[in-house]
């Protein structure tokens, strides 16, 4: 039988998702009547870890904080045990400009990760988990707060989970607004109560990780898919999606769509499918779509890219990233240089400062350069100075938050070009601010 | 010169602070300076240079490393903020959905800019970046709480709420599978083609 990769197909059906919005659906009693920490039961009482190492592995689950690298293997890369403190980190910490689908899980389904957190624990034996939310999630942090403390009391954590004979319990640790704490590195060293510069790697977390200690980061959707994955099976899984990209993913649409929201949808979905189908289409002429979060190269709102079906490859050959997932939509009469110059802004503004290419380059001369076209100072040659600044930058960071700012600038040029000649060569936008505001 | 009259602020507050502590592995206790520095800040709106000594003192490093921490986020303030801190998603889909004008809106009717608070300490306004909530764009973050799909006319109802000490409660309203998968299904078949 064919894979699902339409939310048309009648087969496909709504897993993580099923209870977002539901009231109290982030308590305890509501959890278990629907059938919650049944599979943290199954696999502590009947699988090794070995087991589910290997079903994660088989269901070809990749990443979805951005990289897209597959947690199975990633898990099988740490360390055998031997006697040290091993870290299971969850990365809660989304401020990826365009993305919002951990938040629904932290706020609306705190106990689904807090099981796949004891599902992962025991996969890679580890006893402590950390779960890294960024700060503002405030609703999020005191529901995952109080759903901890009900897991506790009910023996889901602690000495002996579900009457195992595995120990595990968890850390909630509260960010407090830097986007490079979603960076895995800087995050540890955030976590440890350091300044979240990342660190170099190798050492890997597996090796080097918490505290030195072997570690495991997986983002909040990736570590929730496992207990689906556990209690369904891989086959499940594989059957959504593609060889590439199984299974289903998050989008999060947001721009100007009749029916801006975040979607559970099988991979190998068009984007068409899910900007008209699902999200209803356009509310205005739109000209680009930006694919999974600010950091992905936008695609021109055309017949070739919207066919492109959500696929880690598909979407790589086609020139961007899947990322998060986070689609973007800029309309028509958006001047892309105004587009660009809030993205470079954001990127500027969280850059971390450590290493040259991105303090100086990312935090200082793209906003500049920005402030001068929009200003309508803008130069002949320009254009090749951005570029070539932009060259110059890009591969050469410490991390990739430089080369996230600097990609959706190049593919801006590339597929907009005339409107950064526009600007150049009239002083102003080629479309002038509108309001946007609505009633 | 600062107040010495003023106590230490976990003096009275033994079981926060060790709830804390206890959070985090004996070898890994300063891990609690991002919590410590947050529960001086969730009660006092900012952390003063004597709270900074204090939680470096509890933690047993110096109080250069804690500002080192503390200068590294943009969410600790060593000055008060408002009774209301007003924050206004700048980035991109909220600057798509208005929120540019949200901040003029805001700036003018409380005539501050941008990182000020008022001389009553009543509001702060602060641009900040994308919140996580770019589907309900745009969006304000009011203290801890999130104000989704801030239209005009909301917008003045807040600031109106505010003005009387009564901000209004935080509203839920989103589309997509948070409306439930009935209500989610495909508005359309555009995609219909292949599907079997
Ligand atoms: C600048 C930067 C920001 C990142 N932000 C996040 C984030 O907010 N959430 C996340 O899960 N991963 C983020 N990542 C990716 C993480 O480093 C890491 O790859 C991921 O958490 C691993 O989980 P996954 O394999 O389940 O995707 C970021 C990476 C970079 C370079
Ligand atoms: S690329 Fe930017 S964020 Fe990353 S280490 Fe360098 S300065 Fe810091
Ligand atoms: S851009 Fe405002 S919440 Fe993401």
């Amino acid at each position: 039988m064919d894979n699902i990769t339409s939310r048309h197909d009648p087969r496909f059906e709504v897993t993580m998702y099923k209870y977002m919005g539901v009231e109290n659906s982030h308590k305890l009693d509501f959890y278990e009547q629907h059938g919650g920490y049944q599979t943290a039961k199954k696999a502590l009482t009947t699988m090794q870890s070995v087991d589910i190492v290997n079903e994660v592995k088989a269901s070809g689950l990749r990443g979805r904080g951005g990289a897209g690298f597959p947690m199975g293997v990633k898990w099988s890369f740490m360390p055998p045990v031997d006697g040290r403190q091993r870290f299971i980190v969850c990365n809660a910490d989304e401020s990826e400009p365009g993305s919002t689908k951990d938040r629904f899980v932290l706020e609306d389904d705190p106990h689904q990760l807090i099981e796949g957190m004891i599902i992962a624990g025991y996969a890679i034996q580890a006893t402590l988990g950390v779960i890294y939310i960024r700060g503002e999630y405030h609703l999020g942090y005191t529901r995952l707060y109080d759903a901890i403390n009900e897991a506790r009391a009910k023996g889901y954590l602690g000495k002996n989970v579900l009457a195992s004979n595995f120990d595990f319990d968890l850390i909630l640790h509260r960010g407090a607004g830097a986007y490079i704490c979603g960076e895995e590195s800087a995050l540890m060293n955030s976590f440890e109560g350091y300044r979240a510069n990342p660190r170099l790697k190798p050492p890997f977390p597996a090796q080097a990780g918490v505290y030195g200690f072997p570690t495991s980061v997986n983002n909040v959707t990736s570590i929730a898919s496992g207990v689906h994955i556990i209690a369904k099976g891989a086959d499940w899984f594989k059957s959504m999606g593609t060889q590439d990209s199984s299974g289903f993913h998050h989008v999060q649409i947001s721009g100007p769509a009749v029916r801006r929201g975040v979607y559970e949808v099988p991979m190998g979905i068009t984007y068409r499918e899910i900007i008209f189908d699902l999200a209803g289409g356009v509310t205005e002429p739109v000209k680009a779509f930006i694919p999974g979060g600010s950091s992905c190269p936008m695609f021109p709102f055309t017949d070739e890219y919207l066919d492109l079906t959500m696929e880690y490859g598909v979407v790589a050959k086609a020139g961007s990233m899947m990322g998060t997932g986070g689609i973007i939509l800029i309309p028509e009469d958006k001047c892309i240089v105004d587009a660009l110059a809030n993205v470079v802004h954001f990127y500027a503004h969280e850059s971390c400062g450590k290493c040259t290419p991105c303090r100086e380059g990312v935090s200082t001369w793209l906003p500049k350069m920005y402030a001068k076209l929009l200003a309508g100072l803008g130069e002949s040659g320009d254009l090749e100075l951005l570029e070539d600044v932009s060259h110059n930058i890009r591969g050469r960071s410490f991390c990739p938050l430089a080369d996230a700012c600097i990609m959706p600038v190049q593919a801006s040029i590339k597929h907009f070009r005339h409107e950064y000649e526009y600007i150049i060569e009239h002083g102003k936008s080629m479309y002038a601010k509108k309001s946007r505001w609505q009633e | 010169m600062m107040d010495t009259k003023i106590q230490a602020f976990f003096a009275d507050k033994q079981d926060l602070l060790s709830e804390i502590l206890e959070r985090y592995p004996d070898y890994g206790q300063r891990s609690a300076v991002m919590p410590l520095l947050r529960a001086v800040q969730d009660a006092e709106r900012h952390v003063s240079e004597l709270r900074i000594k204090e939680i470096a003192d509890i933690l047993g490093i110096s109080a250069t490393a804690v500002k080192g921490v503390m200068s590294f986020y943009s969410t600790y303030h060593e000055q008060p903020v408002g009774k209301y801190h007003i924050q206004i998603c700048s980035t991109l889909s909220c600057s798509l959905a208005g929120s540019d004008e949200m901040y003029d809106y805001l700036a003018n009717e409380l005539d501050l800019v941008n990182g000020e608070t008022d001389k009553d300490g009543q509001f702060s306004l602060q641009k900040v970046e994308c919140l996580g909530s770019c589907t309900t764009a745009p969006v304000l973050q009011i203290n801890d709480d999130y104000y989704e799909n801030v239209g005009k006319k909301r917008c003045k109802h807040l600031v109106d709420s505010m003005r009387e000490n009564k901000l209004e409660k935080p509203w839920r309203e989103r589309k997509g599978d948070h409306e439930g998968a009935e209500k989610a299904k495909p508005l359309q078949k555009t995609a219909l083609k292949g599907v079997s």
